[in-house]
């Protein structure tokens, strides 16, 4: 099974809404998909309709006994289950502090057999949950408005991550991008000067995206044609080739 | 995982249970088709997953109730046909070369019925299934599924009870597995093993006949499949029940009537060198990115044009090999031994010992293949020319598979014991004779070019040449120990285990 982690320390730069559009191209593409929310905003839970509750919030899922099955939900979205969010996941710093900053790699484990791709939603920061996503993943999947602060951030994160006995690899992409605007054009150009691994595809910002709240599923879903779909089925296309 | 049940309808028709699946969405009902596929020996099945290709998807399904779905227009005929990613990796695992071949048709009308929640979400389906028909004959009855979705218990539970109120027989599964199950379709492919059960103490001579008689099975299992060229495995799985027929027949000469032996020794000695040519040519195919693995990327392209030579002559060396098959005197070779194989043996009739009791035979067989390979391995020194080692690894050989084919004989466990040790020196073998036959190989191919060549491919030939001759001396050179090993009080303490256990 391969843990992929949509990251930013930002937010806003569309880590839910490429987190359940790749968990889709995912699928399409073959993968058995596990989509973990790990943000108490639960937007990711909300765009596959499933009730944002963990029985036993939080506490339970990461305690010494806790199990991922018992909480999954399949979607509506062929090849993809979900591991809802719940709001007590504010509070999942302290469990994991508590428990072990390997728990999440190890609850991953057990269901390592059952999945192709996990893809964990993540929330904004550098917390400890952040750290043990780290520790979790193989590749972080950082979306990247293209704006001037941009590259600071992904600098921040690259050497955070130097830090680290085995950091994930890390795949920046492009996102939310208006190819209408110079300085989206040039500060795009500069992140692919600077980051070879930036992925080639950009997601653009299109009004498609909205409608993700009103529909409740992902792109392909509703709008297979579109401008968003079309990217993020390339994006997936470009990330399977670094992992497989 | 989500888990579904399938059961059959005891009513004259599902429209009771229509109309009580209330605050359901009924979809109309379409025609769907699944074409069932696995390889000859049933790969897929035996690994607990069902591939099928429907709705212009392939469709993955695992014991555990995973599912997996990929679109693709035509079904592949290997895993390697498939885009890379999870699926092709999961597929390749399981079937290795093998190709993908249809096992059964299943066509259904089915109407998906769905139950949703206030947010939407899809709690529960049931599908009922009318006009089944498993390849165009029609299977009595309809049928409805339950998928009861991960997470959503109670839902399923609800929609399983409605069903049941209409419905008998629930079984796991889909309606496809249903189906197949219900018209009898046969799952596991054909495998033959070589060991069957052997009657110890009976005569000799119905042991080796039975033993020949499952070879035999082999061999014609995989004919047709060798013809058509469907999958490598087919030649090799008849080459090695070749092989093995004809060591059987060389530890049976004293059991064996003579007259039987005098015609189809030198008969399978043919259909061996026949299949040669084409087996070696499809081992340096498959074999042949691990191979330019160690040039760069300029070498490994200038080999390109002996790539696609070595894939022209293996197509022309199947097509002769087909020929051959097909031919008269193949085809009555193999007709006569079926026939003769196939029928009882009098001992009477065969050779001095075909009445002794067949442990007593294959034992003596086993301690004297035992001396040889040890008599021949002793002599080997590091002068000692190529094919004296070649011997050493005919004989081992000889031994495996006179303990693959009587393996009835001996006692499990101790016989895993005594041949993991014989493993370990035969690999060491076969790794400075696939070397050699390798190297000759690359330059009876580079031979073959055309004189337009670019010198760069000659160049990375040399290479490869160069990297297998120090592979085939890397062997060599470990002989000495690796003999030793085998040579030894464990491996004579793991023989007397198997021996003193046979017939038990």
């Amino acid at each position: 099974m391969k843990v992929l982690a949509t990251y930013s320390i930002k937010g806003g730069v569309g880590k839910t809404t490429a987190a359940v559009n790749l968990a889709g191209e995912a699928a399409r593409t073959g993968a058995r998909v596990l989509l973990w929310d790990l943000d108490p905003q639960g937007a990711a839970t909300f765009f596959v309709r499933v009730k944002p509750r963990l029985r036993g919030g939080a506490s339970r899922l990461v305690s010494k006994h806790g199990e991922l099955a018992e909480h999954v939900r399949a979607t509506d979205v062929p090849g993809v289950d979900v591991l809802p969010a719940d709001f007590s996941l504010r509070h999942l710093d302290i469990h994991l502090d508590a428990t072990s900053p390997t728990r999440l790699a190890d609850l991953l484990d057990d269901v390592a057999g059952v999945y192709d791709v996990a893809m964990l939603d993540c929330a904004p920061g550098i917390t400890v949950t952040s750290e043990a996503v780290f520790d979790a993943a193989d590749a972080l999947l950082v979306p990247t408005i293209p704006a001037t602060l941009s590259a600071r951030t992904l600098e921040q994160l690259d050497r955070f991550l130097a830090t680290l006995d085995d950091p994930p690899l890390v795949l920046p992409f492009v996102s939310m991008i208006d190819r209408r605007r110079t300085v989206h054009r040039h500060v795009a150009a500069d992140l692919a000067a600077g980051w070879p691994h930036l992925l080639a595809t950009q997601v653009p910002n299109v009004a498609t995206v909205e409608r993700m709240g009103v529909e409740r599923a992902p792109l392909a879903a509703f709008a297979p044609s579109a401008r968003g779909t079309i990217a993020f089925r390339d994006l997936w296309a470009e990330i399977a080739d670094h992992l497989w | 995982m989500s888990s579904v049940v399938t059961s059959r309808g005891v009513d004259a028709t599902p429209d009771a249970l229509l109309r009580d699946l209330q605050g359901y969405t009924i979809a109309p009902p379409r025609r769907v088709t699944s074409v069932v596929l696995d390889t000859f020996d049933g790969r897929l099945h035996r690994a607990g997953l069902r591939l099928d290709h429907v709705d212009g998807s392939l469709v993955l399904r695992d014991a555990e109730g995973g599912v997996a779905r990929l679109a693709a227009a035509v079904a592949p005929r290997f895993a390697t046909d498939l885009p890379r990613g999870p699926f092709r990796s999961r597929l390749a695992g399981v079937l290795d070369v093998r190709a993908l071949l249809p096992l059964a048709t299943v066509a259904t009308t089915s109407r998906r019925v769905e139950r949703r929640n206030a947010d939407g979400k899809v709690t529960s389906v049931v599908t009922i299934h009318d006009d089944v028909c498993v390849g165009g004959s029609p299977i009595a009855g309809w049928y409805a599924t339950v998928e009861e979705l991960t997470g959503y218990v109670k839902p399923g539970d609800r929609a399983r009870d409605v069903v049941a109120r209409h419905t008998t027989d629930e079984a796991p599964g889909d309606v496809v597995e249903v189906a197949l199950a219900a018209a009898g379709v046969e799952r596991g492919g054909q495998h033959i093993e070589p060991g069957i059960p052997l009657d110890a103490r009976g005569p000799a001579i119905e042991g080796f006949r039975l033993v020949l008689a499952n070879l035999d099975d082999a061999i014609e299992v995989n004919r047709e499949g060798t013809i058509e060229n469907i999958d490598s495995e087919f030649l090799h799985d008849l080459r090695v029940a070749v092989r093995r027929s004809r060591s059987t027949l060389r530890h049976g000469r004293a059991v064996l009537p003579a007259d039987v032996l005098a015609w189809i020794e030198p008969g399978l000695k043919r259909v061996g060198a026949v299949t040669s040519p084409p087996r070696d040519l499809d081992v340096q195919l498959l074999e042949w990115d691990a191979s330019v693995a160690i040039l760069d990327d300029a070498s490994r392209r200038a080999l390109e044009p002996l790539h696609q030579q070595l894939s022209r002559d293996r197509d022309a060396a199947y097509a002769e090999l087909a020929a051959h098959l097909r031919a008269g005197d193949v085809t009555n070779l193999l007709r006569r031994w079926h026939d003769t194989i196939h029928a009882p043996m009098d001992p009477a009739a065969g050779g001095r010992r075909a009445g002794d009791p067949l442990v007593d035979v294959v034992v003596k067989r086993v301690r004297k293949a035992q001396r040889r390979l040890l008599d021949h391995g002793r002599a080997i020194t590091p002068e000692t020319p190529a094919e004296l080692v070649h011997d050493v690894r005919k004989d081992a050989k000889q031994l495996r598979y006179l303990l693959e084919c009587f393996a009835d004989l001996f006692p499990g466990a101790a016989r895993k014991a005594f041949v993991k040790r014989l493993k370990r020196l035969q690999d060491l073998l076969g790794a400075h004779q696939d070397a050699e036959v390798h190297a000759a190989e690359l330059r009876h191919a580079a031979e073959e070019l055309p004189p337009t060549t670019e010198p760069a491919t000659y160049l990375a030939v040399g290479q490869l040449v160069e990297h297998l001759e120090r592979v085939r001396q890397d062997a060599r050179d470990g002989f000495a120990e690796r003999f030793a090993e085998y040579d030894s009080a464990a491996t004579r303490q793991a023989l007397r285990d198997m021996l003193d256990g046979a017939g038990t």
